[in-house]
């Protein structure tokens, strides 16, 4: 143990801040746990206002015209456990397995109603109880204020990052570049097409991360010290995510007949190409503080490899642009393809995280804690789904042989 | 490959998947060549995605659960709709496929073939396909008969009295008598096409009765008069509950009406006894009667009364349509104009197609209709033969007369259409019409499953109309009710047109009236359109306001201006128009605007009736 966490400062001292390149030395793991609270209510439109995440609803009365329009301003909250493991393969290639669990799901629906034409037969326009009485008498249940799923499983994603051999100059300057590739393992699942509400945890649905993902990132360092740390660091990455098109069951309205009964015109299957994404980084992390240094078992009792070790707090600022590529469904109806396909025209995302890590590592603990905000809806974004994600984790830090 | 070939191909590729996108069109055209069955092939192949969502989102979504409301009714009054065929769900599928299969016997081989093509092209079954095809006069037909049961429920006005009229020096009915008894008082009430009261004092009152079995709630009487809503709390606003079932209620406006205008009382009330089955709970409530009159200084007769739009919101314009030729166009030529609503329920607007036939033998002809119907409600030939049809409500149709053959056997009996959907005989009128007349004597020979209102033109200055129903009682008519632009009525007036040279055409009969003897059947009463339809008074006042515009407009008018007029707000239904089109029978064009709702919010496009 002690020969384990003597290396951490190997780790550390080569890559202690930014993210972008960091690789593990060979046979080196970390452990990462954190908790998400992901929120999404809204997307945006082409001209970048804010738009629900459904469309309204137009309910007619065959014969009686409009009965009034149905207005969801759905919210849609996550709370996920994701689970990291990275493991040194080598000294400058690290595999990495991401396991992002859904513990809750809650969408809580915030449904309007607008009453359209007066209806004769009633003496007045439809209300919305009126409205949903009527669906009801059409085997059209309800759709509740609140829906709440439970615990599913992600898409899980294995990736390798490889430390790119440095020039010359590049040491000189405290440059370095690493190319990473990531894969998903469809392990999440589709939503339920015989649901009035009902979320999916794949990737797309998430639109989180691709199935295929190849990065390019570089990391500068400023103000390294004698002991190798750096108290600024900008790290750059550039990727392109490649979404594979995924099968979907079509709804048949057996449980919501006015809602959901498609299958006979789009088709029982039909198929989503999501729009592939080119993103590129742009970080800052800044140690406003070192803090206490000590000899410990994670320095293998040497004060001057603590020094080397990441300092006591870590502030990092980051932003990210996802330029979105058109989607494309595919089903045997072209209508119903363009009404989901309008939603998800070629855009962007506009994603800024500000991260707070604090290391115990130089006063002996081989721990690491970190909350991060992570806004979408900071700089409106294009044809996109913005979320907003507050989490906080530990990461453990091991060497076993 | 060099980084900068590579970073190159993939720009490429990037802008590739960057490619605009292109909403599909919610209007097609297509042109159909060959046999029946050729034709239908090609319409099915060509619109297989369309006619499945079109059947699926106003059929099975919409229209189907819709009329299974009713099953219960129905069936309490026709126990054979119990029957397990009729259960879960089906019940109104296996009706309309009742009719549907009657139906299809009178349609001949060719259309059936027709038909079998669309249904090879979708992938639907036949049956879905003979269905969407059958469905309107049918839904019509059973929808009428359904809303005159429930207004049966509803308080009926028994009497309506323009208090004073009878002691005001004036003749108010024009009648040439002044004062005699009862002037101003009409009882039993019977709705009126036109005016019901001239030169009426500005300061009258009007005294009226509302009758229902189970009483009348006066917390539900609504008056409303030149812009002013009367309720319950109204101080002008008098009730008196003479009795358990009659209400008297007597409105004495605060402010004097205008004097020498058309203006209409709104009259509305439901009764004290709550339905809750089907939901949502509800009373039973009255059509909204609509008394036309005018005050002192109008100078016009009853006949010559013309409504006056209403600003309530409670009310949406019907189907419309316009024929004018000679003095009433810039050119002397003929045009027909139409502005079909009926039903869109958010999926018609998005399956709107104009079909050009070009038959192995026969005119080639352009129908505007929608995905996997064979028909429009409009249409042309390359004869220059067109027509344009609205419905008019009526309980003179065949599901009812089906009805009265079974009602030896109630128990058996089921309601069931029988004869030509309108919609094939249009069909049958651009396919074998060589001028105006012999195309309406294509409707007037015709057993017919519903009512309608037609006007049918050709090129070369023919005009003419008919109303028809399907004369289950043999009223010596055949249910035909034609007439000729310059034939005039009893008074003196032209039935529908302001001049020999137009025409218009509501949703409503202005010669087949009454349409039906007032009768009851098997406990239900069956009474003319004028006291149920609910297209009757709106009907009335659009056919008014057309008039006007005409009149307006005469010796000026042009394809373009009837698309102007057709598409005035005052004109189009917001919810449930379906399409506008103008026929342009010296130019064999047929302007169609639609695949929007309304129809009109889309431009006018031209489609060339000859290949």
């Amino acid at each position: 143990m002690k020969r384990a966490l003597s290396l951490l400062v190997v780790l550390f001292a080569a890559s202690s801040l930014a993210s972008e390149t960091q690789v593990l030395p060979k046979n080196t793991w970390t452990f990462d746990f954190a908790w998400w609270r992901s929120s999404i209510d809204k997307q945006w439109s082409g001209d970048r206002k804010a738009l629900p995440l459904i469309e309204e609803n137009r309910r007619y009365e065959p014969g009686g015209g409009l009965q009034g329009i149905l207005r969801a301003q759905p919210r849609a909250d996550f709370d996920f456990l994701i689970a990291q493991a990275m493991y040194g393969i080598t000294d400058r290639l690290t595999g990495v397995l991401y396991v992002p669990i859904v513990l809750r799901q809650q969408v809580t629906t915030n449904l309007s109603w607008e009453p359209g034409d007066y209806q004769s037969q009633l003496g007045r326009k439809y209300s919305e109880d009126d409205f949903w009485a009527w669906a009801g008498s059409l085997g059209q249940p309800r759709v509740p204020a609140v829906w709440n799923g439970g615990v599913k499983l992600g898409d899980m994603i294995v990736g390798a990052r490889y430390l790119l051999p440095e020039f010359e100059w590049m040491s000189a300057n405290h440059f370095r570049w690493a190319a990473t590739l990531q894969v998903a393992i469809p392990t999440g699942t589709n939503f339920d097409p015989e649901e009035a509400v009902s979320v999916g945890t794949n990737l797309w649905e998430l639109h989180a991360a691709g199935d295929v993902e190849a990065h390019l990132s570089a990391d500068k360092q400023f103000f390294v010290d004698e002991f190798g740390v750096n108290r600024l660091n900008i790290g750059a990455d550039v990727y392109y995510a490649f979404f594979r098109p995924r099968e979907y069951t079509a709804g048949r309205g057996l449980k919501n007949p006015l809602l959901n009964n498609i299958a006979p015109y789009v088709g029982d299957k039909y198929i989503v190409d999501g729009g592939d994404w080119i993103a590129g980084t742009v970080s800052v992390d800044f140690s406003p503080f070192l803090g206490p240094t000590r000899a410990s078992i994670v320095s293998g009792g040497d004060e001057k490899k603590a020094h080397a070790l990441p300092p006591m707090l870590t502030l990092t600022l980051s932003y990210t642009r996802v330029q979105t590529f058109q989607s494309d469904w595919q089903s045997q109806s072209a209508l119903w393809d363009y009404d989901r396909e309008k939603f998800w025209q070629p855009g962007e995302k506009n994603i800024v995280r500000g991260t707070a890590t604090v290391s115990l590592l130089r006063v002996g603990v081989p721990v690491q804690i970190y909350a991060r905000y992570q806004s979408g809806d900071l700089i409106p974004g294009r044809y996109s789904r913005p979320a907003n994600i507050f989490s906080v984790g530990a990461r453990l830090v091991a060497k076993f042989w | 490959m060099n980084p900068r070939s590579f970073l190159s191909l993939f720009l490429a590729a990037s802008l590739v998947a960057c490619g605009p996108l292109v909403k599909p069109p919610t209007r097609e055209f297509i042109e159909l060549k060959g046999t029946p069955y050729d034709r239908g092939l090609q319409h099915g192949t060509q619109l297989r995605s369309k006619i499945r969502s079109f059947y699926t989102t106003l059929l099975t979504n919409s229209l189907f659960p819709y009329l299974s409301r009713e099953q219960p009714d129905i069936a309490s009054f026709l126990p054979e709709y119990s029957a397990e065929r009729y259960q879960n769900g089906n019940f109104a599928y296996e009706l309309m496929l009742d009719s549907a299969k009657n139906i299809e016997r009178s349609l001949g081989r060719a259309t059936r073939e027709e038909l079998q093509g669309i249904a090879d092209g979708s992938g639907l079954s036949y049956d879905q396909i003979l269905v969407l095809n059958t469905f309107v006069d049918t839904v019509l037909a059973v929808r009428g008969v359904a809303l005159a049961i429930r207004l049966a429920r509803a308080p009926l006005i028994k009497s309506v009295e323009f208090v004073g009229a009878a002691s005001d020096g004036v003749d108010n009915d024009s009648d040439g008598m002044i004062d005699e008894a009862g002037e101003g008082l009409t009882e039993p009430y019977i709705p009126e096409l036109y005016g019901m009261g001239v030169e009426l004092a500005p300061t009258t009152s009007f005294k009226l009765v509302l009758t229902e079995v189970d009483g009348v709630d006066p917390a539900t009487v609504r008056l409303y008069l030149g812009d002013r809503l009367y309720t319950q709390d109204s101080p002008e606003l008098v009730m008196t509950e003479l009795s358990a079932t009659e209400l008297q209620v007597v409105l004495t406006p605060a402010e004097p009406l205008p004097a020498g205008v058309t203006t209409t009382l709104v009259i509305g009330a439901g009764d004290k006894k709550l339905i809750t089955v089907p939901p949502p709970t509800r009373a039973s409530f009255m059509r909204d009667e609509e008394i036309a009159f005018t005050t002192r200084g109008a100078g016009l007769s009853p006949r010559d009364v013309r409504r006056v739009p209403l600003t309530d919101g409670r009310t949406r314009p019907p189907p419309i349509a316009i024929g004018v030729r000679g003095s009433m166009t810039r050119t002397g030529k003929s045009f027909i104009a139409h502005h079909f609503s009926l039903l869109d329920a958010n999926s018609a607007h998005k399956h709107t197609v104009a079909i050009r036939h070009v038959p192995e033998t026969g005119p080639s002809f352009v129908t505007i209709g929608w995905a996997g119907i064979v028909y429009g409600f409009s249409g042309m030939s390359d004869r220059g033969v067109g027509y344009a049809c609205d419905p008019s409500d009526t309980l003179d149709n065949s599901v009812v007369g089906s009805v009265l053959d079974q009602v030896v056997d109630i128990s058996k009996a089921k309601l069931i259409a029988s004869g030509m959907p309108i919609g094939f005989l249009g069909r049958r009128m651009l396919e074998q019409g060589t001028d105006a007349a012999s195309a309406r004597d294509v409707i007037a020979n015709a057993e017919r499953a519903y009512g309608w209102t037609c006007v049918t033109a050709d090129r070369n200055g023919g005009m003419e109309a008919i109303e028809v129903d399907s004369d289950i009682f043999n009223d010596g008519m055949k249910g035909n009710f034609a007439f000729s632009l310059s034939d005039v009525d009893a008074l003196g007036r032209r039935w529908a047109g302001t001049s020999d040279d137009d025409v218009v055409l509501g949703s409503n009969y202005v010669k087949n009236v009454p349409d039906i003897a007032t009768l009851t059947v098997a406990g239900q009463r069956i009474v003319p359109q004028r006291q149920w339809s609910g297209f009757f008074y709106r009907s009335r006042r659009a056919v008014d306001g057309v008039k006007g515009r005409l009149e307006a407009q005469k010796g000026t008018l042009d394809a373009e201006a009837l698309q102007a007029i057709i598409s005035d707000p005052q004109f189009v239904d917001q919810s449930d128009s379906m399409n506008a089109v103008v026929l342009d029978f010296d130019a064999l064009e047929v302007r169609a605007a639609m695949g929007q709702v309304p129809a009109t919010n889309a431009p006018f496009e031209v489609t060339e009736v000859r290949p």
